[in-house]
């Protein structure tokens, strides 16, 4: 198992007074505005052909899904890739996640800030909607596949923006705290 | 207008004194079921206390921020996997609603892993503009909130994807095949933010989605799936102490939204009645 570690999502985008009419119905994102997301390599021998997994997943924590929707297009060692590569083991496609993103801050300032971390022993409240989310993708044949080339690998996240308005952060899309290996045998 | 289970559908449930099921598929209504579900969804939009549209759409996101999505675990290592839970008591409440309106009327289930000619990508009911000299009630609903921040008035739209991009029915059968349910609720929740980025528009953030009226079929799909799914494994290794979490702001816990024929539908593929006087 791998961690490749990120900083913690940014805060959500407060209400400015532009926004103050009437905020339009979302988009799709223009390609190549939302940036992509490689990793450092990852060492990878624990998925060399010596060992015997029956599946591997990629594990994704701390997701920030406050903003944008997208699909998170996951590649190894293809750090070029973008919206227009193609989804096959070729070109180093794992699999995808998806994130159902909340449309940017819909509230009065601090509506969205998550503080977890500030609760009383005894709030039995429900946890904030945006507390962060989790995403695992299976990805065994192609890391099979790298592992039997490579004793590391990169995971590069192209975030493909199927929702977007004028609250949310175009270009930051995919923001999470750890991204993980973790293998079944 | 003939309740549904007059209609020869077949499915579900009939006469005995329990509601009729919701289990009819968008692709495959009558004429006269597709009438009474927009007479419910337009009747439904004319209402502006709690009994109508807009205070149901806005249960989800904005303004009022009930839904449940991923797994919010903040509170401890025990995963709060209430996606599938929180949506079946809504789509129970808003489909009770419609039946006010609209009696014997259900609430049909958008099948996105179809490509038939009556659907291809949004399905022919929710797309045509015009119903004799009316507007259609399945094509946009007019947000009307204007003290939000910032205030969201506008009449709702989509921007579909590619037809061949919507979930195949390879992508279910591999959801249906995971036999945990932590795995399960997982794989399902991420079909389907797929189906409502493929929408997008207001359909495709969390805000808004629900104010796009094809919202409820979309879920009525993923509810079908987890019943599927159910079937299979029943309730599968859901942790007791989900059990008994309330699902705000209706009256039910996970518990109670378990099993479909509880709550008064199925969603039975095909249904063969023997009536009593058989020989023998």
């Amino acid at each position: 198992m791998a961690k490749t570690p990120r900083k913690p999502p940014a805060p959500a985008k407060q209400v400015t007074p532009r926004h103050r009419r009437s905020l339009a119905s979302p988009t799709r994102g223009k390609e190549g505005i939302a940036r992509t997301y490689t990793s450092r390599p990852v060492p990878v021998e624990f998925a060399t052909p010596e060992h015997r997994f029956v599946r591997a997943d990629i594990e994704i924590s701390g997701i920030f899904h406050g903003e944008a929707s997208y699909e998170g297009r996951i590649f190894l060692n293809n750090p070029k890739a973008d919206a227009k590569t193609p989804k096959d083991l070729e070109h180093g496609y794992a699999g995808s996640f998806h994130i159902f993103g909340h449309g940017g801050c819909l509230g009065d300032p601090g509506h969205c800030e998550v503080n977890e971390h500030k609760r009383e022993p005894y709030d039995f409240r429900s946890p904030h909607p945006l507390t962060p989310a989790k995403k695992r993708v299976t990805v065994t044949e192609a890391l099979r596949n790298i592992a039997k080339i490579s004793k590391a690998v990169t995971i590069t996240v192209v975030p493909v923006v199927t929702a977007v308005n004028d609250l949310c952060d175009a270009e930051n899309v995919f923001r999470c705290e750890n991204i993980k290996f973790v293998t079944y045998n | 207008m003939l309740p549904f289970n007059q209609l020869g559908v077949g499915r579900g449930f009939g006469d005995d004194g329990r509601r009729t099921s919701i289990g009819l598929g968008v692709h495959n209504l009558s004429d006269d079921q597709v009438a009474a579900f927009r007479d419910a969804y337009r009747q439904m939009m004319q209402i502006n206390d709690n009994r109508g549209y807009q205070y149901f759409a806005g249960l989800h996101g904005v303004p009022s921020w009930y839904c449940w999505h991923h797994q919010q675990n903040a509170h401890s290592a025990q995963q709060m996997q209430l996606f599938l839970p929180w949506h079946r008591a809504y789509l129970y409440n808003f489909e009770m609603a419609m039946r006010d309106r609209v009696p014997g009327v259900t609430l049909p289930w958008w099948d996105w892993t179809l490509r038939s000619p009556r659907q291809s990508g949004i399905p022919n009911i929710f797309g045509v503009l015009k119903v004799g000299n009316q507007t259609n009630p399945l094509v946009t609903f007019r947000i009307n909130l204007p003290n939000t921040s910032p205030a969201l008035v506008h009449n709702t739209k989509r921007h579909p994807g590619n037809p061949d991009d919507l979930p195949a029915q390879s992508n279910v059968d591999d959801v249906l095949s995971r036999t945990d349910w932590n795995d399960f609720t997982d794989a399902i929740e991420d079909v389907h933010d797929a189906v409502h980025g493929w929408v997008s528009g207001d359909m495709g953030v969390v805000g808004t989605a629900a104010f796009d009226p094809i919202f409820w079929s979309h879920h009525a799909m993923i509810d079908r799936i987890w019943w599927l799914w159910q079937v299979r494994n029943g309730s599968g290794n859901i942790s007791t102490d989900l059990l008994d979490t309330v699902l705000a702001p209706f009256n039910f816990r996970v518990r109670d939204v378990l099993n479909v024929n509880d709550l008064g539908y199925d969603y039975a593929a095909a249904q063969a009645v023997a009536s009593a006087g058989g020989t023998g």
